[in-house]
């Protein structure tokens, strides 16, 4: 099969669009979903307690009306800062579990199709910062996996950062374990994961709930599909992959198809390269 | 307002005998670990040549600053100055045992439990204070030399021996960014006590009291090159999704809508 | 809040049920039950139980505070006498000698060699029947006067005495004539009293001859100390040590030890020569004032500045400050003054002293000589037959050699050489009680050589300390907040002390212990009493209606005050104060306070000084491990003059050799000692491995005390041992 050519959907014809429109491709697996949204319902209620709880006027990170309001909300410093270590366990186990559960089925075929960086990628990153400051717009950009390289590295910061705040928050949590010194290193790290993730949640919940070109990808994590189209439009070297996934199929259905009516059976075609 | 208490210690340096009853009283008190104590008794050691000689001891805790350093330093807000009567507490609960304190305390009145990991100080005895005790330390103080109550209020003890001091001193630290305003008074010291406790030559010995507040370096990196750098961060972040949206309000939404 | 049901009630309605299976542990200890009835502890078992403190023999009140069948702080009681609130770092530590990790918590019986710390855990009642047996053994052979029994002053020693009186031996050691002997013996031949208390009230000068009353603390008398120092009197010590004592003083002179007698004796020449005393007081209330002023002519202040080092004029200048302070002066009698030979007529100079300023016993006299009698206070107690007659001699000395000693001071240090030589007959058991000879008694070498002729030793403590790991059998003592003991009348009223909380292990009070012992020596109607609070009932009977409940709840019952009697009179021959004493003249000692010129050491030796420390007692404390954590470690004081000769640095390791043995410890560097004088902290340095915060901690001076007896007194000269040092 010949390969199409890329990065043109402004010539798809209207009645086109519209198939596109309704078809849908599944872009994200109950697991994902789920942990997503627990994650979501996590950082809402670690992250406001956890500035709360920075109350150095040395350092002036949290506004003083924020400690004010959230100690008076749970009755003192100390129950403030059980609440965040409670849910803040509760975060790491449940993730933790999610993704050692499905570490082999889930995780790993995730991180390989979803987070390696290929050639596109890298001109992607070439072009578009630039493109967002309004330079380069002649240049057109190549065509993006079901993540962009944007999305990609930022996985990268996310799961670092987790990391971090996953082995920093304990070592604080639980004081009578480590001497001061690994608890005074240990709150620089808790704070610049936990801000290096915030800076790119900024732009993903942006870019995720209120710009408009993308409510397919907020009710995507909903309902885990998106729409042909907008898979074509954003992802478009994934749509792709899509396609050519459906066209081996139906080309196995056939063959077997075939095979059944008694026809001298046929070598499977070599797949096509990429 | 006027019924807001203002508690701290007059300490009448001349009765101190240094028979550290106050100590032993506290340590029970106050559950504090054999390997640390809350107060001390700052032993001048015998000065002068035999025998022309003279010796005192000045007994101190926490200060319970006016503006305490260590609540400065304090991430997660476990120290704090009660507004109700001006002590310099600890909630050992919402204590990490950081020892950012330890280090900013200019007094070296703070410790850490290692025990517990969490930061123990002086809290002026408050759980006797409540129930109108006086604190352990000042309950037993054989020579007279420790006196605790509220410093608004004239009637007090403190208020009534600070009236009739010969003398007075403060170990009060004025520096660029910091004014800790403590609130022991040293009452009736030898006139050359002053210079004495801040001396040279207790610096060397590493016995200075008071010392400048210290700022680990994690601490002082955190606040010079991470706080920024997050700051820094989050703007650039925040800029990027304004100039973004910006844009898009202006240019109109492309392409999108059939 | 009566009538809401807790959670903690809730907790325990829920535990009741779990209870129906181990019903022993909920049922609540004797001494809570107890508590709880005579109305000091809340339901909860917290509360405040008054009782007496028991770190030094002061004797504090103490109020403590318990929680849940534990002691957690002490308090002063602010109405005793003793300690009005206040306790001194000892009484505040005292509950950590009763949670003391290295308590001895069961009777022990030796397994390995003495000294070698094996011993195995028996029951009471074996551990008794083996001291029981051997006693008697012993009294079988030898005779009971082939037992020694030594004791420190506490207040079940009544008992004690009553056991080894019951016993038949008149082998009785005391830490008295390592301590007071010479105070005690001097007052009582001057003024009748053993020992006058001081009041405060009204002082304007005071003089202290090595009375270190800021270090070797009694809880009243320190605070009444300071407060008449902050009043504006004057202070003026007498030390060759700069003691923090000297340190509030307003005047400290370094005099050289031993001279002191030679500084009051140039101050009653002084005070009688210029006619500056109270003539009145002396013509009415003593005798022998007439003869003063020739016996005293010779001491004048040139002669005594030569002795002491101390200038005339300053020694005249004093006396005459003191004279004018008249009846508000006080020369304070202390324990034993300068710790020589001559203490005796040092105390003796001292309350001459006192008694030519009228300070005795006048209305706002700084000196209380009051006849303890005459509170009228006379406590019951249980009836007993007499003792057997004692026939033999004491091996002390006392009267044969010591003729002017109290019996019941004795002369402990005398006891080795007896033992030693056999002479003038052999001892073979030794029982000693809350005591510890082996550090206590000068010359440590001599006692354990004397442990060593011993068939049978047994000690009564609550820790091994380093008599009780010689010894062969251990019997462990409930501490002083877990037992009762006799009543104690102190200035009106009668205080107790009561258990407050269980007695640790197996230990037991003392009051049992000696009962249960004597009725296996067949001793059992000396010792006429149920338990520890039949005792005490027994004690208050005369007193008047009052009923053990009540005492326990206040810690103390006042009974009416006696009419006191106009008329002043002294417990002494005379009725008077005796300023000569016909009772000395007598025995051929010098009838009135005479010079008697104490050695000197050679110019390579120093005079070796003890003292105390505020936050120990003698050596009984240094395991208590939050008195541990607030001492300075114990060094060699030395001047720097005297250091630089030597060429030793500060905290340098230096070799101390007496003539009775040698020790190495790290030197303190001060100027705060005379440079003739080098200075340790006694109660150090113990043997006993069963010890475990104080083992190891300092040495001790009693390797290096040389026995040296007052002739008269019985005492113990301390610092009359002179040492060498040299970089070990």
């Amino acid at each position: 099969m010949s390969k199409p050519r890329m990065g043109s959907y402004k010539n798809i014809s209207i009645v086109e669009r519209r198939r596109l429109r309704e078809k849908k491709y599944k872009k994200h697996n109950l697991a994902n979903i789920l942990t997503h949204w627990f994650n979501v319902g996590m950082w809402a209620l670690l992250l406001p307690t956890g500035i709360a709880i920075i109350s150095s006027p040395r350092l002036g990170l949290s506004p003083v009306w924020m400690q004010e309001l959230f100690r008076n909300m749970f009755g003192g410093a100390a129950n403030l800062i059980k609440f965040h270590y409670t849910i803040g366990f509760l975060w790491i186990f449940v993730l933790l579990f999610n993704v050692l559960l499905g570490f082999r089925k889930y995780f790993v075929p995730f991180a390989i199709s979803r987070m390696l960086l290929d050639k596109d990628d890298i001109q992607w990153l070439k072009t578009k910062p630039l493109q967002m400051l309004g330079l380069m717009k002649d240049k057109t950009l190549p065509p993006q996996d079901a993540y962009n390289a944007g999305q990609k590295l930022y996985m990268y910061v996310v799961i670092l950062g987790t990391l971090g705040i996953m082995v920093s928050g304990p070592v604080m949590a639980l004081k009578t374990l480590f001497p001061p010194i690994v608890k005074q290193i240990a709150q620089p790290l808790h704070w610049v994961s936990v801000f290096a993730i915030v800076a790119g949640v900024i732009i993903h919940v942006y870019m995720g709930a209120i710009f408009p070109e993308e409510k397919e990808a907020f009710f995507s994590m909903f309902g885990g599909k998106v729409s042909a189209w907008y898979a074509r439009a954003h992802h478009e070297k994934w749509y792709w992959e899509k396609v050519q996934e459906e066209m081996d199929w139906e080309e196995e259905v056939a063959r077997e198809i075939e095979s059944a009516a008694g026809a001298d059976p046929q070598p499977a075609p070599a797949k096509s390269g990429d | 307002m006027a019924d807001k208490k203002r508690y701290g210690f007059v300490i009448d340096i001349s009765r101190c005998i240094d028979c550290r009853a106050c100590q032993v009283a506290c340590s029970l008190e106050n559950s504090v670990p054999l390997n640390h104590t809350r107060i001390w008794i700052h032993d001048q050691g015998v000065q002068g040549t035999f025998p022309k000689l003279s010796r005192t001891f000045v007994p101190y805790n926490c200060m319970h600053c006016e503006h305490p350093p260590c609540i400065e330093v304090c991430v997660s807000g476990a120290t704090y100055k009660d507004p109700n009567n001006g002590l310099v507490l600890v909630d050992q609960e919402a204590c990490i045992g950081c020892g950012f304190c330890v280090e900013a305390c200019p007094y070296d009145a703070r410790y850490l439990d290692e025990k517990l990991g969490v930061v123990d100080k002086c809290n002026g005895c408050i759980q006797r204070v409540e129930i109108g005790q006086k604190p352990a330390c000042v309950a037993t103080c054989l020579g007279g030399s420790r006196l605790f109550g509220d410093l608004n209020d004239p009637a007090s003890d403190v208020s009534i021996a600070l009236k009739n001091a010969k003398s007075l001193f403060r170990l009060d630290i004025e520096g660029k960014d910091i004014d800790t305003d403590p609130n022991i008074y040293f009452i009736n010291a030898p006139q050359s006590l002053t210079s004495l406790v801040t001396s040279d030559a207790f610096k060397q010995q590493g016995q200075a009291v008071p010392r400048e507040p210290k700022y680990t370096i994690s601490e002082e990196g955190w606040k010079k090159v991470l706080v920024p750098a997050i700051a820094a961060g989050i703007g650039a972040s925040f800029l990027v999704q304004a100039t973004y949206f910006t844009k898009q309000l202006i240019e109109g939404e492309k392409e999108f809508d059939e | 809040m009566p009538n809401t049901l807790s959670r903690r009630d809730f907790l325990k309605v829920g535990g009741a049920a779990l209870g129906a299976l181990t019903v022993s542990r909920f049922v609540p200890p004797r001494v809570v039950a107890a508590a709880r009835t005579a109305g000091l502890l809340d339901q909860n078992g917290d509360g405040y139980i008054p009782t007496m403190c028991e770190m030094c023999v002061w004797r504090c009140g103490v109020l403590a505070k318990v929680e849940e069948g534990r002691v957690v702080k002490l308090e002063g009681n602010p109405d005793h006498p003793n300690s009005k609130g206040k306790l001194c770092a000892r009484g505040q530590s005292g509950l950590m000698n009763t949670y003391d990790p290295d308590r001895v918590l069961t009777p022990l019986i030796r397994v390995g060699q003495r000294g070698e710390g094996k011993f195995r855990k028996a029951s009471w009642d074996e551990a008794l029947d083996v001291v029981a047996a051997n006693m008697l053994k012993i009294k079988e052979q030898y005779g009971a006067q082939a037992m020694i029994f030594s004791s420190t002053h506490n207040l079940s020693q009544v008992q004690f005495e009553n056991l080894l009186y019951a016993f038949g031996s008149p082998n009785y050691g005391t830490q008295r004539s390592l301590c007071f002997n010479a105070m005690v013996t001097a007052f009582s031949l001057t003024y009748g009293i053993e020992e006058p208390s001081r009041d405060y009230t009204s002082v304007k000068y005071i003089l202290l001859t090595g009375r270190n009353l800021l270090e070797a603390i009694s809880t009243s008398e320190t605070s009444d100390l300071m407060d008449a120092v902050a009043r504006g009197a004057k202070l003026v010590v007498l030390d060759p040590r700069f003691t923090k004592t000297a340190s509030k003083a307003t005047e400290w002179l370094p005099i050289r030890p031993g001279t002191d007698l030679a500084f009051i004796l140039a101050m009653i020449n002084v005070i009688v020569t210029e006619k500056l005393g109270d003539c009145e007081f002396t013509a009415r209330y003593a005798v022998g004032c007439d003869k003063l002023p020739a016996h005293i002519a010779f001491y004048t202040p040139e002669w005594a500045a030569k002795k002491t080092g101390i200038e005339a004029d300053t020694i005249r200048r004093i006396a005459r400050e003191f004279a004018a302070a008249m009846s508000d002066a006080l020369a304070h009698p202390g324990w034993r003054t300068s710790n020589f030979i001559n203490s005796f007529q040092t105390e003796r100079a001292i309350a001459t002293l006192n008694a030519i300023v009228g300070n005795v016993l006048t209305p706002g006299g700084c000196l209380n000589a009051e006849n303890p009698e005459a509170s009228g206070i006379t406590l019951g107690k249980p009836s007993q037959p007499p003792y057997p007659r004692l026939s033999s001699l004491r091996l002390d000395g006392v009267p044969w050699k010591y003729p002017l000693v109290p019996l019941k001071l004795g002369v402990f240090q005398e006891l080795r050489d007896a033992v030693l030589t056999g002479q003038p007959y052999q001892a073979h058991g030794w029982f000693i009680a809350r005591q510890n000879p082996v550090l206590s008694l000068p010359d440590r070498q001599k006692t354990l050589e004397a442990f060593g002729k011993m068939d049978f030793i047994v000690t009564v403590d609550i820790i091994m300390n380093d008599s009780a790991w010689f010894s062969d059998v251990v019997l462990p003592e409930a501490s002083y907040l877990e037992r009762y003991d006799p009543l104690l009348p102190v200035s009106g009223k009668v205080f107790i002390r009561q258990p407050v909380i269980e007695p640790q292990g197996e230990a037991q009070s003392a009051l049992w212990i000696y009962k249960q012992l004597g009725e296996r020596l067949g001793l059992g109607d000396f010792f006429q009493y149920q338990d520890e609070e039949d005792y005490i009932r027994q004690q208050l009977a005369p007193l008047g209606n009052y009923s053990l409940e009540e005492l326990r709840l206040h810690g103390y019952v006042e009974p009416p005050a006696k009419e006191k009697s106009q008329e002043i009179t002294f417990n002494t021959p005379s009725g008077k104060v005796e300023v000569y004493s016909e009772t000395l003249a007598n025995a051929g000692y010098p009838a009135l306070p005479t010079w008697e010129e104490p050695p000197s050491p050679n110019a390579d030796q120093f005079y070796l000084l003890t003292g105390k420390v505020g936050q120990h007692t003698q050596m009984g404390t240094q395991n208590n491990q939050l008195l541990h954590k607030y001492e300075d470690y114990p060094r060699l004081w030395m001047n720097p003059e005297a250091a630089d000769k030597l060429g030793l640095k500060d905290w340098e390791l230096v070799e101390v050799t007496s003539e009775v043995g040698s020790v190495k410890v790290p030197v303190q560097v001060t100027p705060a000692i005379r440079a003739d004088c080098v200075y340790l902290t006694p109660g150090y340095g113990h043997l006993s491995k069963g010890l475990r915060t104080a083992y190891g901690d300092g040495v001790s001076d009693s390797v290096l005390h040389v026995t040296y007896v007052d002739p008269v007194s019985g005492g113990q000269a301390l610092s009359q041992t002179f040492v060498t040092v040299k970089k070990a």
